[in-house]
């Protein structure tokens, strides 16, 4: 399935969503409507790849909290990973890597599941 | 005896009208000028955070229709960038960030919050930040960044 920039793709049992662009506010609707698509067609695993992604902002990390917090309440969650040094710091910063479980590795995102 | 050496501030205006899609182009916009004043590349992608949060801020809480637009007055010389974003506000509230506002946003802002990080980065990213009511009704957001600081130029 694509939406704009970013495609998601199944392994194991998890969605994952590769973000082709920058997460900013404008992309942010589209990574926020790509997920509720996700949880409304009953996705309880979700992975999004930030490896291609430059740049991030307030809302795309909020977008992202909210929807973890979302899917926790069924036992699922969303999980992140490949995060350059700026995006780890803007994360830091909000307070959201002590929410987000964040990953180096798809790998390593899936077997934390 | 030391000389100083005068440099001319210089000053860029840009409107855009109060639409999410023009934040990128102007981010990359202003990502060139820092780079070119010589900025280092964690503070150029500091600056253009910045901007993104600032000028997002200012067309979803400070514009009534896309036509409102927002302005942006960029100042610099040879010490420093500064960046200052308008907007008209909105009919229903206007000043958004008024005294008062940031505190409030603060108080309720935790970790697992969705929204409000935006001014706080903003803050925390800039050498300054200064919110101010402007006479349209608007906010006016003031942030400068100085060469030569601890985050390196």
């Amino acid at each position: 399935m694509a939406n704009g920039s970013m495609t998601t793709r199944e392994s194991a049992d998890a969605k994952i969503i590769d973000v082709n662009e920058d997460l900013g506010s404008y992309a942010a609707a589209d990574l926020r409507k790509t997920i509720d698509t996700l949880i409304d067609g009953a996705s309880q695993k979700i992975i999004v790849n930030l490896s291609e992604v430059q740049h991030i902002n307030s809302t795309a990390i909020g977008a992202m909290v909210g929807s973890a917090k979302r899917l926790r309440t069924n036992g699922g969650d969303l999980k992140v990973y490949g995060l350059a040094a700026n995006l780890k710091r803007t994360f830091d910063l909000v307070g959201a890597s002590s929410v987000l479980e964040i990953y180096d590795s798809e790998s390593s995102a899936l077997a934390a599941f | 005896m030391t000389q100083t050496k005068k440099t001319k501030q210089e000053i860029l205006k840009l409107s855009v009208p109060s639409c999410l899609k023009y934040i990128r182009p102007i981010q990359m916009f202003i990502g060139q000028l820092a780079q070119q004043l010589g900025f280092c590349r964690t503070r150029i992608y500091d600056i253009e955070l910045i901007i993104d949060e600032v000028c997002s801020n200012a067309i979803e809480h400070g514009s009534e229709t896309p036509d409102s637009g927002i302005d942006l007055t960029l100042t610099f010389d040879s010490s420093r960038l500064e960046i200052h974003v308008r907007d008209k506000g909105k009919s229903v509230r206007k000043n958004w960030l008024a005294t008062g506002r940031l505190d409030e946003v603060s108080q309720k802002m935790t970790p697992d919050s969705e929204r409000g990080h935006g001014i706080f980065l903003a803050e925390k990213l800039s050498d300054s930040l200064e919110i101010l009511t402007n006479p349209l009704g608007g906010t006016d957001v003031q942030v400068i960044f100085y060469f030569s600081t601890s985050s390196g130029s």
